[in-house]
This record gives structure tokens, C-alpha cells and sequence, in this order.
């Protein structure tokens, strides 16, 4: 039993600590607070939160406070809630799929006459400019941050016992899949992937099609949706990809732990997970673009900096301060080395590209290079509703039931044109 | 006692009048109001009127929400209570042994329910769990995908949910039969009645109201299912598993429908109030009979 008094003196400690710890996260005097919402847990996290302390270390104006707030979709929910509750952060980050819907309810600020944000050298497929049609014409509203394309993740070991190759378009796909696959007890299967709005959108894209038609009619890619769907549900039928449990994040994780365990060799993931596989991989871990279909294309992923119109004037001010230190090469390329995410500037890859980073780092350059087949999305306020309540669900449908994909897309695009 | 104002036992009763309407009254006709709106939080609400019930019955999706959570919550309250009154037969002597696996079996009743269901996660897995090992152990080929083919996720979410409350009525039918007069079971033994027939005769008679008592509130607990359905199975694969409280959470805090949400609460609010008057109509036909 411990003695009271020593009982006492281990919790005087404990408790002076934690008072030290509460107050260094107390904004200083005299500096500008910038709180800050964010949704990464992991190393993603850590090098975040690295970033923000070196932000906060120099200078002596403003001080930004990081507060972790679950993953995208439940950052998003709170984010929305204390919008409503008049209790927003100044400063956060969201899917780029919600960014038209929250411009559109008026909450965001714009950005383009702060200081500097108007003249960052962003890669225009990763900024408001390309990623949605006619991004460039409306106000700046949203910032890059960490930014993505999906990619494909081979086990260099088991390609190269096979004499294989990444596939490069969906033939070559179909057949490596098969190759691979060893349907015995504990076997292993070819292909994983994530039944996913957004690999949908991508194998939609490689069939030819897009959301919404040229006038404007929201197609859901037509017959190139179809294709799509029907190549998942060729695949999963034959016992050839593995549509891992879960929904949202929990499937892309768990996808993720099929492939480092060898029960997949190879996974469409996000460039986001590069530097997570490379660290856990037993394996040669090979990055490779997504395969064609009758031609090549990728959406873009991640999530784009916002910052609140309702906050304090003196804040947005701080907060846009710290936006232009989030884009110097410096901190583009700290991201971007550490996590696998594209850097954003121009001028972060001319200086990867000079320190020869690329070169002995090929895997890194994949999702970069992708960018030259990027499609942008259709700047549409109910792109989140159409894919979280329309098509993600009628996807796991039409796999793991294997539903007819015509009907099932049909009566998606029938319920994307009601009413909300 | 008379009050010496008539008066006074209201003013009595108002502090807790007071709480009753502020966390209970107000609540309530704020959630009914607000299912006549449409309203993402973010642009102005406008009045809808019915559209969202007629939406979620025309959609099915109520339908299906319900007969997803019935089903699962039969076969909870079933597997729970036969798992719990078999284990208070076998387990109501004194000794070590019987006090230990009394003690083990109640003890998952209070583990939380996120850590049941990240353990239940890897147990289940299909390729690297226990289960699977021992499947394959027995039968050529891939085990099932318990978590992932919606014929059988929301069975194992159910099998979960049973190894976890079976600990409750397990306590629960101890008591009851610890309660019974042992004089009835004497007779019953002394005048040559098997132990099948002392069971069907006299235990089980004795036992109805624990049963109800065990049944009715598990029913009702198996209905606010949602941590093990959070962490397991996120409603899916394909809406299998999405449960009344899931189904609510997910209209209101991932796809920000206020209104749609509202009413669904509206509705299960609707079924609870239902089972909790069946229940309270058993009790009092038990008490008066």
C-alpha cells in the first residue's frame, strides 16, 4: 500500500505537470489565437502538429492551436455542427467533395485579397483552379493541403516471382489478378480495393465518362458508370479482388492490412498511405499509376485548407498568415516527404527534383506524375450528398449482392435529381 | 398525510417537473418540430411538413432499418436469455469453480462496448482470426467473411451482443431461482418428478416473471444497439447491420439530414413507447394474476 504521503507528493507531481501541460497549449499573451481543426490521426498527425510548432516557434504574432477532431467525415460533421452553433474553429481543412456546398452556404472566407494567398505558386490540378470545372473563375475559397491521386500498390516480391508487371490497363489487370490469386485455405487474392466512391469515380473516368454530363445533366458516367461497376463485380465474382469489410476509412485501413500481410498483392489505395506502407512492408513495396481503361484518368483526393468567415477579422488574418507559411517549399516538402501526400507548389518540386529526391524516391513521383491525366470535379453543391447517400451505398450493393449495375445506377441517378 | 394546501405537492413536485420538461418535455417537441423541417444545419430550415416520414417509408429505408433491428434484437433477447438461463441452472450450486465461471461469464457484461467489439473485430477476422483458423482447420477453402457478406454480419454483430449481455441474465435468472421457494421443488422431487419434468412443472412457472423482467429489458437495450455496430461493421456491409440508433447517427452527423433524422428518432421513440407499454401491461397482468 502507498503510504499517504508519499500518495500525496506523486499527486502534487501529476497534477503540477498536467497544469504545465494545459498551460502550454494556452495561447501567449499578446499573440493572435488560430484554432485549428484537423483529421489526421497517425504519423500525418505528428508531422502536422510538427509543422504547427514550427509555425508557432517563429514568430511571436500569432499562435495556432491544433485540435484533433476524428477522420475526415466526423471533422466534418462537428465542423458543420459548430457552424450552426456559432462555435467554428477560424481555421480547418475538408474534402474537396463538400468544398462547392460550403461556398455555396456562404461560411467560408475568401481568400484572394490576404496578403501572398493570391500569388502561390500552386500546381494548378491540385488548387481551386483545376480541381473543379471552372474552379479559377469563381473566388479563391480553398487551399491545398494535403492532396492526393489514387494509386496502385504492388508486392514487388510476389511480381517478381511471377514475372509480372503493374498492369496498365484493365485486361492487363484482369489477368495479373488472376495470376495472383491463390484460392486454397488462407490463400491469397490478386487485387484489393476499397468499394469506394472514389475508385469508382477513377474506373469511371478510365471508361470515358464523368458525373455529369457536357449539359450539365448529372449522369454518373452513363455506360462508363456501368463498366465500371461491372469490372469490380467481374472480379470479385471470379474470386479475384477482395473487397475488404468496413465502410469509409475502416475498409481503406483495413485493405491497407491485407496487403501488408500478404493476403493481397496489390491494392488500390491513396498516395496518402505511401509512406505508412513503405514503413511496414516486409516486402518490396512498388507505387505504380492506376491501369487504363479505353483511356487513363484519376480524380484527385485530400482536402483543402478553409477558414471560416464567421471567425474574428484579426484571426482570419493570422489565419492566412499561417496559410503562406503552410505553403513555403519548406513545409510543402516536410509534408510531402513525410507522408506521401503531392506537394502542392511548383516550387516544392522544382526543389525536390533539384536535391535528386525523385530519383532515389521513385514511389513519390507516381501520384505527381498522374496529375497529367487528373480530371476535375464538377463544382456542384450536392456532389457530398450524391456520394455519401446516393452512390456509396448502391456500390457496396451492386459488389458484394451483385446487383444488376444498370438498374442500380439508374435509380442512383433518378434520386441524385430529387429534391433535398 | 394530507397536505394542509392543496397546493403543496405540486410545488413539491416542481423541481423535478422542471428537469422532466428541460431535458425531457422540451427535447421532445423540439425533435417533433424539427422533423417537419428540412435542415442541414448550415442554410435556413424550411417546413416540409411529412415529406421526411413519406421519404423514409417511401425509400424502404425505414422498413428495412426496423426489420434489421428486429430481427437482430430477436435473436439477441433469445440467444441471451437461453445462454443465461441454462448458465444460472447449471451455475446455482455453492463451490470455487461454479463462483469463478459465475464471475467470468458476468464479467464481459462489464467490459466496454468498444473494446468487445475491436475484440470481436480480430476474432472474426476471415483471413488472420481464431474462427477462421479453426474453419479451415475443418473445412477445405476460404473461411466465411462474417463481417463482410451481409447474410451473415448482422448474426455475428447478434452472436457478439449475446457474449456480451449473457453475463446480465445470467444474474438476473441466478437471483430468480435463488428466490424460489425451495419447498415447491422438494415436494415436486419427493412425489417423483423427473428433473425435466421439476424444470417444466415448477422452475419455469416460478421463473415468468424474471423471464419478462429479463426479456423486456433486454429487448429494449438490444434496440439502442450502436457502439459494437460503430466499431464492427459501420452499419454495413450494404445497410445489413444499420440498427435504429445507427441509422439516426448516421442521417444526423455524417450526412447533416436534421430533419430526416429527427423523424426517424420520432419513430423509434414511437416503437420504445410501444415496448415499454407491452412491457408495463405483462407486469401488471403478472402482478394481478
Amino acid at each position: 500500500m502507498i503510504p499517504r504521503r508519499e500518495f500525496l507528493q506523486v499527486s502534487a507531481v501529476a497534477g503540477t505537470a498536467l497544469l504545465g501541460a494545459c498551460a502550454a497549449r494556452a495561447v501567449p499573451k499578446g499573440r493572435t489565437p488560430v484554432s485549428l481543426w484537423f483529421s489526421y490521426g497517425g504519423t500525418n498527425r505528428e508531422v502536422l502538429e510538427s509543422l504547427v510548432q514550427r509555425f508557432n516557434d517563429g514568430q511571436t504574432r500569432d499562435f495556432v492551436q491544433a485540435v484533433y477532431q476524428g477522420d475526415y467525415f466526423e471533422g466534418l460533421a462537428k465542423l458543420r455542427t459548430a457552424i450552426a452553433a456559432q462555435c467554428a474553429p477560424v481555421l480547418s481543412h475538408v474534402v474537396g467533395e463538400v468544398v462547392p456546398y460550403l461556398a455555396e452556404a456562404g461560411v467560408l472566407e475568401p481568400l484572394a485579397d490576404y496578403p501572398g494567398l493570391r500569388e502561390l505558386d500552386l500546381i494548378p490540378e491540385l488548387g481551386q483552379e483545376r480541381t473543379w470545372t471552372s474552379g479559377g473563375a469563381r473566388p479563391l475559397c480553398a487551399l491545398p493541403f494535403n492532396r492526393s491521386t489514387p494509386i496502385a500498390y504492388l508486392n514487388g516480391d510476389l511480381f517478381a516471382q511471377a514475372g509480372l508487371e503493374a498492369p496498365r490497363d484493365w485486361a492487363e489487370l484482369r489477368a495479373v489478378a488472376k495470376r495472383l490469386t491463390e484460392p486454397t485455405a488462407g490463400g491469397r487474392f490478386g487485387f484489393g480495393c476499397p468499394i469506394n466512391w472514389w475508385f469508382w469515380v477513377a474506373l469511371v473516368g478510365q471508361a470515358g465518362g464523368s458525373l455529369v454530363a457536357e449539359d450539365g445533366r448529372i449522369s454518373l458516367g452513363d455506360q462508363a458508370g456501368v463498366a465500371a461497376l461491372a469490372l469490380w463485380q467481374e472480379l470479385v465474382r471470379g474470386g479475384l479482388m477482395k473487397p475488404p469489410p468496413g465502410r469509409d476509412y475502416n475498409a481503406w485501413e483495413q485493405c491497407n492490412q491485407d496487403f501488408l500481410s500478404g493476403r493481397v498483392a496489390m491494392i488500390w489505395s491513396s498516395t496518402a498511405f505511401l509512406k505508412y506502407l513503405e514503413a511496414h512492408a516486409s516486402f518490396k513495396l512498388i507505387a505504380a499509376p492506376l491501369p487504363a481503361g479505353s483511356k487513363r484518368a484519376v480524380p484527385t483526393g485530400g482536402t483543402f485548407w478553409i477558414v471560416l468567415r464567421s471567425a474574428p477579422s484579426a484571426e482570419k488574418a493570422a489565419a492566412a498568415r499561417f496559410l503562406r507559411f503552410m505553403h513555403e517549399p519548406e513545409q510543402v516538402i516536410t509534408w510531402a516527404t513525410r507522408t506521401g501526400y503531392i506537394p502542392v507548389t511548383r516550387t516544392a518540386v522544382r526543389t525536390l527534383e533539384q536535391r535528386g529526391y525523385y530519383a532515389s524516391h521513385p514511389n513519390d513521383r507516381v501520384a505527381l506524375d498522374q496529375l497529367s491525366v487528373a480530371e476535375p470535379w464538377p463544382w456542384s453543391v450536392d456532389l457530398f450528398r450524391i456520394q455519401r447517400e446516393i452512390v456509396q451505398p448502391r456500390l457496396e450493393s451492386a459488389v458484394i449482392e451483385q446487383r444488376d449495375a444498370s438498374a442500380i445506377l439508374s435509380e442512383a441517378r433518378a434520386l441524385a435529381l430529387e429534391p433535398t | 398525510m394530507k397536505p394542509s394546501r392543496a397546493a403543496d405537492p405540486y410545488w413539491m413536485l416542481l423541481p423535478t417537473l422542471l428537469l422532466l420538461f428541460v431535458f425531457f418535455v422540451f427535447p421532445l417537441g423540439k425533435l417533433v418540430e424539427l422533423s417537419l423541417f428540412s435542415w442541414d444545419l448550415l442554410t435556413p430550415a424550411h417546413y416540409v411538413g411529412l415529406a421526411n416520414y413519406r421519404s423514409l417509408w417511401r425509400s424502404g429505408e425505414l422498413w428495412q432499418t426496423f426489420s434489421t433491428t428486429l430481427s437482430m434484437s430477436m435473436a439477441v433477447v433469445l440467444g441471451s436469455m437461453s445462454a443465461g438461463l441454462g448458465l444460472a441452472l447449471l451455475l446455482d450450486r455453492p463451490g470455487r469453480f461454479a463462483a469463478f465461471v459465475r464471475s467470468a461469464v458476468f464479467s464481459a457484461y462489464i467490459v466496454s462496448w468498444v473494446s468487445v467489439g475491436l475484440l470481436f473485430l480480430w476474432l472474426l477476422d476471415a483471413d488472420s482470426g481464431i474462427l477462421a483458423g479453426a474453419w479451415r482447420a475443418l473445412a477445405p477453402g476460404r473461411a466465411p467473411h462474417w463481417l463482410a457478406d451481409p447474410a451473415l454480419a448482422p448474426w455475428a454483430v447478434a452472436a457478439v451482443t449475446i457474449w456480451k449481455i449473457t453475463g446480465y441474465a445470467l444474474v438476473i435468472f441466478l437471483a430468480g431461482l435463488q428466490d424460489m421457494p425451495q419447498s415447491v421443488l422438494e415436494a415436486a422431487q419427493l412425489d417423483g418428478a423427473s428433473t425435466a419434468r421439476r424444470f417444466a412443472s415448477v422452475t419455469w412457472p416460478l421463473l415468468r416473471p424474471t423471464t419478462l423482467f429479463v426479456a423486456t429489458t433486454s429487448l429494449i437495450a438490444s434496440f439502442q444497439l450502436f457502439d459494437v455496430v460503430r466499431v464492427m461493421t459501420q452499419g454495413g456491409p450494404v445497410r445489413s447491420t444499420t440498427v435504429f440508433v445507427y441509422a439516426i447517427y448516421e442521417q444526423l452527423f455524417l450526412d447533416l439530414r436534421v430533419g430526416r433524422a429527427s423523424a426517424e428518432a420520432v419513430v423509434f421513440f414511437g416503437i420504445l413507447l410501444l415496448l415499454t407499454g407491452a412491457q408495463f401491461l405483462l407486469f401488471r397482468d403478472q402482478e394481478s394474476g
